[in-house]
């Protein structure tokens, strides 16, 4: 190691590479609160070196095959393995014309390089405020595949993230993939404000079901400490024709009703403004012509 | 430790390393390949970024076991037959490089963005190195040679096509 600083370098720790869910399971099994599994690596390394975690076990899951997989079936859903790349999801048709909000969402993660080794669902887990990839599932209605001893079970991404850094997962389980629904005619969106590549002050995903009824969910995320939705929104987009008036008068609900924090990187009251900001511009793209 | 093989800028190489090791320090401390930077150690600047099986990567952001088996490229891989790639040719013709520190970053990162691509539009170029930092703020020295690398790039795509085409 070239300087030694705790914050340079790596606890130390044993690297397992599965091949297959069971073994991971087991692996988890076996170690239990020692272990961390590791997709890209992109957070939890960043995480080791500043000692918030130092598992004993890490357990990488790219050599799982099962977990490398998108899979999208017309009317049904597209499924994302937990250690697909943002690279590789900047570069899917599908997700590209079916899931703009998610596909918008993936491709301004960090940066180029980055994407290549960081995956969605690694994003999402970390549930840290300011990451891109939440609000977007939220909006599209995903679903959380986890598996563990006990078998498989799904969870609304609505419930999954608790708060900061907690999540919905026990004790050796782990999550193998995401799956967000195909329900067209669907129109999505997002859009985000930031400074830099790393830190979101706000973003919002925008998704409009334009069949028989309308439907419409809006969520934001980085202005408070989990992704939230704002039902004042959604009632106006959902009630009200479709024009830059009514536009304008869901940004105002919003940036009004969505409750924001102050930190480091901005004030409530800036978060405020840029709620009006990019809601007014994912409403004019979900529903340009 | 574990012992593992990997192949760098086209040679074999054997050796050990802990579990807890980086790509990063397995490169410049195990290897000695010293374009690889060592500056931010959080995936922030793009200095250390390497070419690992055909993909770009921040290699503080990578275990070395995880390159076991596989091939790295850094920007000492990156020319033919003994030359320079067209972009570090058109680094030197342009002074793109100030202090140098992130040469070999913007090198490798521009070289395969070009052969890609030989003509990226401006946004395009953004985007790749979006990632990367240079200190000095040569950026518009870096976009020069760019634009002059790149009908290289374009030249030696052209002849790829052939040789493929030719099959």
């Amino acid at each position: 190691m070239s300087f030694g600083s705790p914050y340079l370098t790596l606890p130390e720790f044993e690297y397992h590479r599965p091949e297959t869910i069971d073994e991971v399971i087991e692996l988890l099994q076996k170690y239990g609160g020692d272990a961390a599994v590791m997709a890209g690596g992109v957070g939890l390394l960043a995480f080791m070196k500043e000692r918030l975690v130092s598992p004993a076990h890490v357990i990488d899951i790219k050599g799982v095959k099962q977990l490398r997989q998108t899979k999208y079936t017309a009317g049904e859903s597209i499924r994302i393995g937990a250690s697909v790349t943002l690279s590789e999801l900047a570069a899917n048709d599908v997700l590209r014309t079916k899931f703009p909000a998610l596909h918008n969402a993936a491709s301004w993660i960090a940066d180029s390089i980055i994407r290549e080794r960081a995956t969605l669902v690694g994003n999402m887990c970390e549930a840290i405020p300011w990451v891109d990839s939440p609000a977007a599932l939220i909006a599209l209605e995903a679903k959380v595949e986890i598996a563990g001893s006990q078998g498989t079970r799904s969870v609304n991404m609505d419930d999954f993230i608790r708060g900061p850094v907690e999540i919905d997962i026990n004790p050796g389980e782990f999550v193998t993939g995401v799956m967000v629904p195909d329900v067209p005619p669907r129109k999505s969106a997002f859009d985000k404000f930031n400074t830099g590549a790393e830190f979101s002050l706000a973003t919002v995903a925008v998704s409009v079901t334009t069949g028989k009824e309308r439907k419409a969910r809006i969520v934001y995320g980085a202005v408070s400490t989990k992704p939230v939705r704002c039902a004042e929104a959604e009632k106006i987009v959902v009630e009200e024709e479709a024009s830059r008036r009514t536009f304008r008068k869901a940004a105002e609900a919003a940036s009004e009703s969505v409750e924001c924090v102050s930190d480091v990187l901005a004030s409530a009251e800036y978060r405020r403004q840029l709620i009006h900001l990019i809601t007014m511009r994912a409403l004019e793209r979900v529903f340009e012509k | 430790m574990s012992k593992i093989v990997l192949k760098v800028n086209g040679q074999t190489r054997r050796l050990e390393t802990k579990d807890s090791e980086l790509l990063l320090d397995l490169l410049r401390d195990g290897l000695a390949v010293k374009s690889v930077k060592a500056a931010c150690w959080r995936g922030e600047c793009g200095l250390c970024t390497v070419l690992l099986n055909g993909h770009l990567v921040k290699s503080c952001l990578v275990l070395a076991v995880e390159a076991a088996g596989g091939e790295v490229t850094t920007a000492e891989g990156i020319g033919s037959d003994g030359e320079l790639a067209p972009i570090q040719k058109a680094f030197i013709e342009h002074g793109a490089a100030q202090c140098g520190f992130c040469t070999p970053a913007f090198a490798i990162t521009l070289h395969e963005l070009l052969r890609k691509n030989p003509a990226p539009a401006q946004w395009e170029l953004e985007e790749a190195v979006r990632g990367l930092i240079c200190r000095c703020g040569t950026y518009n020295q870096i976009r020069e040679a760019v634009a002059s690398a790149s009908s290289a790039y374009a030249g030696a795509e052209k002849s790829q096509n052939l040789v493929e085409g030719s099959r």
